[in-house]
């Protein structure tokens, strides 16, 4: 395709820490388009969020990054620091899960913005600052003269968020990846982040991956859903297909795990049963086997292969779900 | 930038200061009666009679009860009198005045090498953590730690005063006589008060600094932004980590008065540490009384520039909006 933007292939990430050896990511391949909006969808140590780390070369020094990532054909594994940080912000930019710990409680708003604006460009004081306005009026923040002097504290959660997002376009990036952008968010915040963000991804073009634990969030928002499970790409369609055509257990065990108005009140909600995998010691077969309700012999023994099964849907399973069949 | 609320609070601080002070005076006072034998016995040595000595307590006013005294040294020490000395016959104030100039000089410049050199020290280790210069860094000042201020005087003056007479062992050049001079006869002390507050402030500043880079978001947002890594430490953790550095150097002025007094005894010194002990062992309690007030107002007063100097860098805190 000519308009990918992003290109990754067989992406692993491991950590190695006082002789204990994490696999946080096992092999990940996915394709983003130019102004896409992909989803990576999982509960905690999925790897979806070591996995963007990794694109942007954030990662502790204990981690290992193997595989290929390109953005624009560029290849950004291995890529040496200095040149690394000239696309960081530059050409992909990232919003983090908590906006009160992500800005620094002692800079004024304008001056993270403007550090921001000028650490990719030539950029005079008036201009940055005039840009920071400009930014501040695009992410919808009234009063942008105010704000600009104002310090993180006297902001509400989701204008500070707002400000996260500023702070990232602020060097035009292709590529935005917003981690739990809206988890610490209240609902109400939250839906008028996640419309923000879709504005400007039209508007500008930028493309977003969002990362989150809420499969409902990336149904409303995504083009795409990718669903990550111990590290690795479980299941991935587009997102109208994988809600329609659910094939693997566990993407359907995460969708009964959000709580429905027109459940009745006070049922319990189905829990997946068990812990997630130990990523010290990933077993040899499917690491959902030992939660699955659909296993068989045969996942304990071998993996099944992450593979276009129908067109434009992937999954790895030996006993998918079939269509509209409970687990 | 301070506003009224920071100007109420600095008379609330200096009205709390008072009974501070009050408290102090009267402990000190009352601890001084203790211990045997007063001025009028040492100034007159162990040959004088019974008689000759209740003759020179008369004279000084020591017969009185202790109540009457204190108070009466009160009502000077109120209107700025802190009383004429007991052995030299000399008003108090005269003497603390260029006392006081050289143990503030000694202790500015103390600080000056303490943090001077651990503010740099403390950057490249925790630019670089658990690399040769953080690793050589963690042992000097852990080891600094473990060593008393003079024991390592005394160490400081063997090597650069008598194998190297760099600089002289003991005395004092004032300022006015030679600028060079002064520098050489306070160099040594200055050394010996700044290593292990050194020490100090790197091994907090340094894990500080490490931490934060570690583990804190904005730092993480900073990074992400594309900017180089000297700007991510100065500008975003450094910054951070300054307010619990003003803290700790605030909250150490008191403990270095206690170093002064024994360093400059060591280094034969004029400053005030100096003239307490000196009162103390001739028993002149209101030579005792004037340096305890002095320090302890010097101890009241570096805690709230602390706590000011605070409120300026840190816009989280605006004291008194509640």
């Amino acid at each position: 395709m000519s308009d990918t933007l992003l290109q990754v292939e067989d992406l692993r990430v491991r950590f190695d820490q006082r002789g204990r050896r994490v696999y946080a990511v096992n092999g990940l391949s996915y394709r983003l388009r130019a102004g896409q909006m992909l989803a990576i969808v999982g509960e905690s140590g999925s790897g979806k969020t070591v996995s963007s780390r990794a694109l942007m070369g954030l990662l502790p020094p204990s981690a290992t990054v193997t595989g290929s990532a390109r953005i624009d054909g560029v290849e950004l594994v291995g890529m040496p620091e200095p040149e690394m940080r000239r696309h960081r912000g530059a050409d992909i930019a990232m919003i983090f899960q908590d906006p009160t710990r992500s800005l620094n409680p002692t800079m004024r708003i304008g001056a993270q913005i403007t550090e921001a604006i000028r650490a990719h460009a030539r950029v005079e004081k008036d201009a940055a600052r005039a840009r920071a306005m400009e930014l501040l009026s695009l992410v919808r923040i009234s009063d942008p003269q105010r704000r600009f002097y104002e310090y993180p504290h006297q902001l509400s959660g989701g204008m500070r968020q707002r400000v996260m997002i500023a702070i990232a376009l602020a060097s035009d990036p292709k590529l935005l990846i917003a981690d739990e952008a809206t988890t610490a968010l209240d609902v109400t915040t939250q839906a008028q982040i996640m419309d923000l963000l879709g504005e400007l991804r039209s508007r500008l073009g930028t493309a977003i991956i969002l990362i989150s634990h809420d499969l409902g969030l990336a149904a409303s928002y995504a083009d795409d859903v990718i669903v990550m499970y111990a590290g690795r790409a479980v299941e991935y369609a587009p997102t109208r297909t994988l809600f329609a055509k659910m094939r693997m257990p566990y993407t359907r065990a995460l969708l009964d795990a959000i709580p429905r108005l027109e459940r009745q009140s006070h049922a319990r909600l189905p829990i997946t049963p068990g812990q997630p995998p130990d990523l010290t010691a990933l077993p040899p077969g499917c690491a959902f086997e030992p939660r699955c309700a659909r296993a068989t012999p045969q996942c304990r023994t071998s993996r099944p292969p992450f593979a276009q099964h129908e067109v434009g849907h992937w999954w790895a399973c030996w006993n998918p779900c079939k269509d509209g069949e409970p687990v | 930038m301070l506003g009224s609320p920071s100007l109420r609070l600095v008379g609330k601080r200096l009205l709390m200061a008072v009974p501070i002070v009050l408290g102090v005076s009267i402990l000190t006072f009352w601890v001084l009666n203790l211990i045997p034998g007063n001025a009028a016995q040492q100034l007159l040595g162990p040959e004088a009679s019974p008689d000759q000595i209740q003759q020179l307590e008369e004279e000084m006013g020591l017969n009185r009860p202790q109540v009457v005294r204190y108070l009466d040294w009160l009502g000077g020490a109120v209107h700025g009198d802190l009383g004429t000395s007991l052995v030299s016959r000399q008003p108090v104030t005269d003497e603390l005045g260029p006392r006081l100039a050289v143990s503030g000089e000694v202790v500015g410049l103390a600080f000056l090498i303490s943090l001077g050199l651990a503010i740099p020290v403390s950057l490249l280790a925790a630019r670089w953590p658990n690399r040769m210069l953080d690793r050589i860094s963690m042992v000097v000042s852990t080891t600094g730690l473990s060593v008393a201020n003079y024991v390592f005087a005394l160490l400081l003056v063997l090597l650069f005063a008598v194998q190297l007479a760099w600089f002289p062992a003991i005395g004092y050049t004032p300022l006015s006589e030679s600028v060079t001079g002064n520098l050489r006869s306070l160099a040594l002390p200055a050394i010996a008060i700044a290593f292990p507050l050194f020490c100090f402030y790197t091994r907090f500043l340094r894990s500080d600094l490490v931490d934060q880079m570690q583990g804190e978001d904005y730092i993480m947002t900073a990074r992400a932004k594309g900017i180089g890594p000297w700007q991510v430490l100065l500008r975003h953790a450094f910054r951070n980590s300054a307010f619990g550095l003003i803290t700790i150097v605030g909250l150490n002025l008191s403990t270095l008065i206690g170093a002064t007094v024994i360093i400059e005894q060591i280094f034969a010194l004029p400053g005030i540490g100096q003239m307490l002990l000196q009162a103390i062992n001739t028993r002149d309690f209101i030579v005792v009384q004037a340096c305890v007030i002095v320090f302890a107002i010097i101890t009241v007063l570096a805690n709230l520039l602390a706590d000011l100097l605070y409120a300026v860098l840190d816009p989280r805190i605006r004291y008194g909006s509640n």
